[in-house]
């Protein structure tokens, strides 16, 4: 291999410290496992922070949940399933050189992901109307729930989705950097491990939605 | 240049193979995660739908337990397909699947710590009340939502239980 590589796609540069590009590949993926590694770190906490607060006050966050509408966050679940689709198509079709079917693919997750934050904001909105929301000073909570246990509720809620839509706006960025990066045929691409990190990520964000929304939107009575 | 043509399966490509996943596959999965959903949602409404199974869903029987673990483990059904498949750790090398596994065996770790709230009821034992970290002194029933002290035992212990030495 020499060191001034061809930068068409299927061609890549093997760099001085691996042996083949087998190994240099599986190392690029299992950077991005490292890092996804910390995100479930980060979630994990949240998530162990719900279930002791969920366990504590059952009967009273099964109340305040009823205020979210589950019809909606499954619509927001569906919507990840199929960007999630997407975008395994799109390393599909990466692995295969096709680079127009890989940006279509691209694009339509990143659609997808719009239309999640889409349905976020009127979710959040209509929250946000009725005062629920963290450090609320005009908390107008009228449900049957106890006052504190919805406030907890709310925070967690909160919190958690909207940690997880940082994450997809994150995702969204990055997406988009990665459909200009293919689009105009940068040098730096040359195979197709950075789409499939990028993947990784996304359904990374998938995975967190995929358990978000069992836990709060569909809390058993 | 025919190796798209040669097989879907392999790329053979300078010495470089990777496995590629047909679309097929993935479309199958993402019908099986959309089925998966479904019953996720259908779960959820089994209290209200059957009311007969209300006698195993009360506190005394552990709560709704089976219903959250029916929630659960769909969700972690859901969860290993995305991984295996969409992801491709079924089809990657060994380490890769290392990496995977492990970051999800670290967060069962981080649920050990659910061990120290289950355990909390059993405090404090009989003949160790004087030791001062094995024991708390629980004469304030705490059934409002603000919880001064910042306990969440998983069974509130009633103002009469608490000298007997837990459960």
């Amino acid at each position: 291999m020499s060191a001034h590589a061809a930068t068409e796609p299927g061609h890549p540069e093997v760099y001085f410290q691996f042996e083949d590009i087998d190994q240099q590949q599986e190392t690029y993926i299992i950077g991005m496992w490292s890092f996804l590694v910390t995100e479930i770190m980060m979630f994990g906490a949240l998530f162990l922070i719900y279930t002791l607060y969920r366990w504590r006050y059952q009967g009273d966050f099964f109340l305040a949940h009823q205020e979210l509408d589950w019809k909606l966050g499954g619509l927001n679940t569906l919507n990840l399933l199929i960007s999630s689709f997407f975008v395994a198509w799109a390393v599909h079709f990466a692995q295969r050189n096709k680079r127009k079917e890989q940006l279509m693919c691209l694009g339509v997750t990143l659609v997808c992901a719009a239309l999640f934050l889409v349905i976020k904001y009127f979710e959040y909105s209509s929250k946000i109307e009725h005062g629920l929301y963290p450090n609320s000073y005009m908390w107008h909570y009228a449900g049957p729930a106890s006052p504190d246990a919805a406030r907890l509720f709310y925070s967690l809620y909160f919190v958690m989705t909207g940690l997880h839509g940082v994450h997809v706006v994150v995702g969204m960025i990055i997406i988009t950097t990665l459909m200009i990066l293919i689009a105009t045929k940068n040098r730096v691409i040359t195979d197709y491990v950075p789409t499939e990190m990028v993947g990784l990520y996304w359904h990374f964000v998938d995975l967190v939605w995929i358990f978000l929304y069992p836990l709060f939107y569909l809390i058993p009575k | 240049m025919d190796h798209a043509e040669k097989d879907k399966h392999h790329i053979i490509d300078e010495g470089h193979s990777h496995h590629i996943i047909p679309s097929g596959k993935l479309v199958m999965t993402l019908v099986y995660l959309v089925i998966l959903m479904g019953l996720t949602i259908l779960a959820a409404q089994i209290p209200a739908l059957l009311p007969g199974l209300d006698p195993f869903l009360q506190e005394s029987t552990g709560g709704r337990w089976l219903m959250n673990l029916i929630a659960i483990g769909i969700a972690v059904t859901k969860a290993v397909l995305v991984i295996s498949i969409f992801m491709g750790v079924k089809y990657g090398t060994k380490l890769i699947k290392l990496y995977a596994l492990g970051g999800f065996v670290w967060f069962l770790l981080l649920a050990i710590t659910l061990v120290d709230y289950f355990s909390r009821p059993w405090e404090p034992v009989q003949g160790w009340e004087g030791v001062p970290s094995s024991s708390f002194q629980r004469d304030k029933r705490s059934t409002d939502s603000t919880d001064p002290e910042g306990q969440i035992p998983s069974r509130v212990p009633s103002v009469e239980e608490s000298g007997h030495g837990g459960h």
